[in-house]
């Protein structure tokens, strides 16, 4: 099972991703926390692109999520400057809060919630594969 | 996402209610501007009807917190989703902000303040 959409670089465009998630949660059954999780994993990545997107507007960030079983693959390629998410320094969650720094927090949502990424640049483009184990009840 | 602030003695309830993320997160930081300038309440958030909360949201919860870490009013949350709180957690928050399961629970600790 397999779908694909196109977001533009515009953060109201987080709508249209919330949209085809609840699409996708009704045609694969997801529990809501399932989708609430992969939401998030989407949220920040398209956050991080259209906000680090640079001057070159109106590109748009495609998004594939395939499932096979329990595993849910996503996919998400982008025009953007290239931007390795999975070597971008993480923050500190341990530090007191005078501390504390909201840099990085957004990636290091998204790593927590899938269980590995691969990152690689072609053609122009980031492209970005997770993999996310679903829950028994999503098989 | 909407916000409903009440009174209650000398605290100030926001009730979230929707989704926090990079779209609404300006509009609540803007909502907030007193707060984080010069805290003159004990403030509550009442996370029960938050849908979702992204790290643009978090990011204005984080400054909520240091405006409110030195003063002498306090700032609380309460009666979060176990999903929204799990993100916070994840995100090591609930080592600087107090999570009360319910309205009730946060003013009870502020009745003990001035």
């Amino acid at each position: 099972m397999k779908t694909s959409f196109q977001i533009h670089n515009d953060l109201a465009e987080l709508d249209t991703l919330l949209e085809q998630l609840q699409i996708l949660q009704q045609k694969w059954s997801l529990p809501k926390k399932c989708l609430s999780e992969i939401n998030l994993i989407l949220d920040e990545l398209i956050t991080n692109a259209i906000q680090h997107g640079g001057d070159k507007k109106n590109y748009p960030i495609e998004v594939t999520l395939a499932k096979t079983g329990r595993e849910l693959t996503i996919e998400v390629v982008d025009a953007g400057p290239p931007f390795d998410p999975t070597i971008n320094a993480l923050p500190d969650t341990s530090l007191p809060l005078e501390q504390r720094q909201c840099g990085g927090l957004g990636i290091y949502l998204a790593k927590k919630f899938c269980d590995c990424w691969h990152y690689s640049r072609s053609n122009n483009e980031n492209v970005l594969i997770l993999q996310k184990t679903l829950p028994k009840d999503c098989g | 996402m909407k916000t409903t602030i009440t009174k209650e003695n000398n605290a100030v309830i926001f009730s979230l209610n929707g989704r926090l993320d990079s779209n609404s997160a300006p509009l609540f930081e803007q909502e907030l501007h007193e707060f984080m300038t010069a805290p003159s309440a004990h403030l509550v958030f009442d996370c029960n009807k938050l849908d979702y909360i992204s790290s643009a949201g978090l990011r204005v919860i984080l400054n909520i917190a240091k405006a409110y870490k030195s003063g002498q009013f306090l700032f609380s949350t309460c009666a979060m989703q176990e999903h929204v709180q799990e993100v916070f957690e994840i995100s090591g928050f609930d080592s600087f902000i107090t999570i009360y399961p319910s309205v009730d629970a946060s003013l009870a600790v502020l009745k003990n303040q001035q």
